[in-house]
């Protein structure tokens, strides 16, 4: 394993106390409580990690969690680092990355947004950005079924060819 | 005698919807707001392809998102068939062999010059330039044909890189066909080269990015490059066999339309360069892992998450994949270079510019929508 890697995961534990672990090389993944996101994000831009390669969620249905990965690119260091963090994916509010990493992170959001029904606290603009008069629910959570979806909004059940799906 | 003309009075704005439909926009649309000939304000309308993949992978199986990786980007499936295999090959910790790894990257190649090619004929028709158009479909279609020969489809391979190395190994007389394929391109390039009034008067100075802007707002790849900054995945962080390839990455300065569009031609030499010299190197031996050899529907991804970065001919594509033991993924996210191209940058570029020089900006970022709505 690579040393600056090691080193550098050293530096992030030692300063903020958190949990992490190196992956392989170029690949560190840290774990924290929602609450630091803010202070942590901060610290990672002004030590180089200045591009916000991606920020996903995945939803944790047995646990009844949203998980949150920040993926963070430093061009010095060549690192990328994977900051994640749980939320109620009840009430999924986080604050917002968008006075750090500016318009790179507000897009991001306002996609996850959509997707997931994240709500981000500081975030001004988070219109929908595919769906179109879009009435359901967030269609990326795990307990949003496409195929009933579909079924009842545009099928039907009248229509002979479409009698098929109701089987 | 004719009178300058006025300035348009205050108040008189307009909105202008720029493409989904549009000839000259692809498959997405920009709401303009002018006033006379300048806009005022630019807001991307994103949507019109969405087809929503990242959803659709957690319902299948490795084998059959390879399938549909192809259709996250129309103009490059075979790099984001790559990017997928990758991912899924970390997650099942499987070193593929070596031939795939060279013929993974001999396909990406070829598959970014085509990228180019397309680049370069729609930028050309944005500046005004129809023969440009009409030279780089043509000269692509070689490259089509070798997609035929490979992988049995020309623009979509059907998954051809696969998780565990690729589909089929090379037809006979391949490495020759790909050889005289490249003196082809040398002559499109040639043509791209040419000192054209077209370009110099339309793109030059024209949608100027900054390196502080690029940064800020996340522009990767040649967008970035453009604008001064030395940045490539397959230099700082080599993927399959680019650890050991010789290449170059160009850069320029100015950070307008031109540098970007020289970029383009730069790239495209650098390429024609990486498959020569992987077809001199290339080794013999098997093109696909044993155990994916005949894969299995109920072939199962090991637990864990992997986020998987490459240089696509757009800029930086990712994919981040979480696995929790099962048969098909548990969440894929597909990080496209275009989605920051084409919202943040884009509208940041247009602000300011000329309604004529609006398709000038929008294709010098290289853009494609497929793999921005995803």
């Amino acid at each position: 394993m690579d040393k600056k890697e090691s080193e550098f995961l050293k530096k992030i534990k030692t300063k903020f106390k958190i949990d992490g672990k190196v992956q392989r090389d170029r690949r560190i993944w840290i774990s924290i409580t929602d609450d630091k996101l803010i202070e942590i994000c901060k610290w990672m831009k002004e030590n180089g990690f200045v591009h916000l390669s991606a920020i996903s969620v995945t939803d944790w249905l047995k646990d009844g969690n949203y998980e949150l990965t920040y993926h963070l690119w430093s061009y010095d260091d060549k690192i990328l680092v994977t900051i994640k963090t749980r939320i109620n994916r009840n009430k999924p509010n986080i604050e917002s990355v968008t006075p750090i990493w500016e318009k790179n992170a507000q897009i991001h959001e306002r996609e996850l947004h959509e997707l997931f029904g994240v709500n981000f606290n500081g975030n001004e603009d988070l219109v929908p950005l595919f769906l179109e008069n879009w009435k359901g629910p967030a269609p990326f959570r795990k307990d949003f079924d496409w195929r009933d979806f579909v079924r009842d909004e545009f099928y039907d059940k009248k229509n002979e060819r479409e009698q098929v799906y109701y089987d | 005698m004719i009178k300058e003309m006025e300035p348009a009075p205050k108040g008189s704005e307009y909105d202008f919807y720029f493409g989904p439909a549009h000839p000259g926009s692809g498959n997405f649309g920009v709401k303009l707001k002018l006033e006379g000939e300048v806009v005022v304000s630019a807001r991307a309308d994103p949507g019109y392809l969405h087809r929503g993949f990242e959803k659709l992978m957690e319902y299948r199986t490795p084998l059959q998102n390879a399938v549909l990786s192809d259709r996250l980007c129309i103009l490059e499936p075979l790099n984001w068939n790559l990017i997928h295999a990758e991912a899924v090959d970390e997650l099942m910790g499987i070193d593929i062999p070596e031939r795939a790894k060279y013929i993974r990257v001999i396909m990406a190649e070829l598959s970014r010059i085509q990228s180019h090619i397309i680049w370069y004929g729609v930028f050309s028709k944005g500046v005004g330039f129809d023969t440009g158009f009409k030279l780089a479909f043509g000269y692509r279609d070689y490259i089509m044909d070798l997609f035929e020969l490979i992988t049995g489809g020309r623009v979509y391979p059907a998954g051809y890189i696969c998780p565990g190395g690729v589909r089929r190994d090379f037809p006979k007389d391949t490495k020759k066909k790909i050889l005289k394929v490249l003196d082809k391109m040398n002559k499109i390039i040639k043509l791209e080269e040419l000192e054209n009034p077209a370009m110099n008067a339309r793109a030059k100075g024209v949608g100027i990015l900054k390196l502080k802007d690029a940064i800020r707002l996340g522009a990767t790849g040649p967008v970035i490059r453009g604008s001064g900054m030395n940045t490539d995945v397959r230099k700082e962080e080599p993927y399959e066999i680019y650890d050991r390839l010789d290449f170059e990455v160009p850069i320029r300065k100015e950070g307008d339309a031109y540098a970007r569009y020289w970029i383009g031609i730069e790239e495209m030499k650098q390429s024609i360069n990486i498959v020569k010299q992987a077809l001199e190197e290339l080794p013999d031996g098997e093109v696909i892992d044993s155990s994916l050899k005949k894969p299995k529907l109920t072939t199962k991804i090991p637990e864990g998450e992997v986020y998987v970065r490459n240089e696509i001919s757009r800029g930086e594509a990712g994919i981040y994949m979480v696995s929790n033991g099962e048969v098909s993924p548990y969440r894929t996210k597909v990080r496209g270079p275009d989605f920051l191209h084409m919202i943040p940058v884009l509208e940041y570029l247009l602000k300011g510019v000329q309604i004529a020089d609006v398709p000038a900006v929008y294709w010098s970022l290289n853009i494609c929508p497929a793999d921005m709505d995803r």
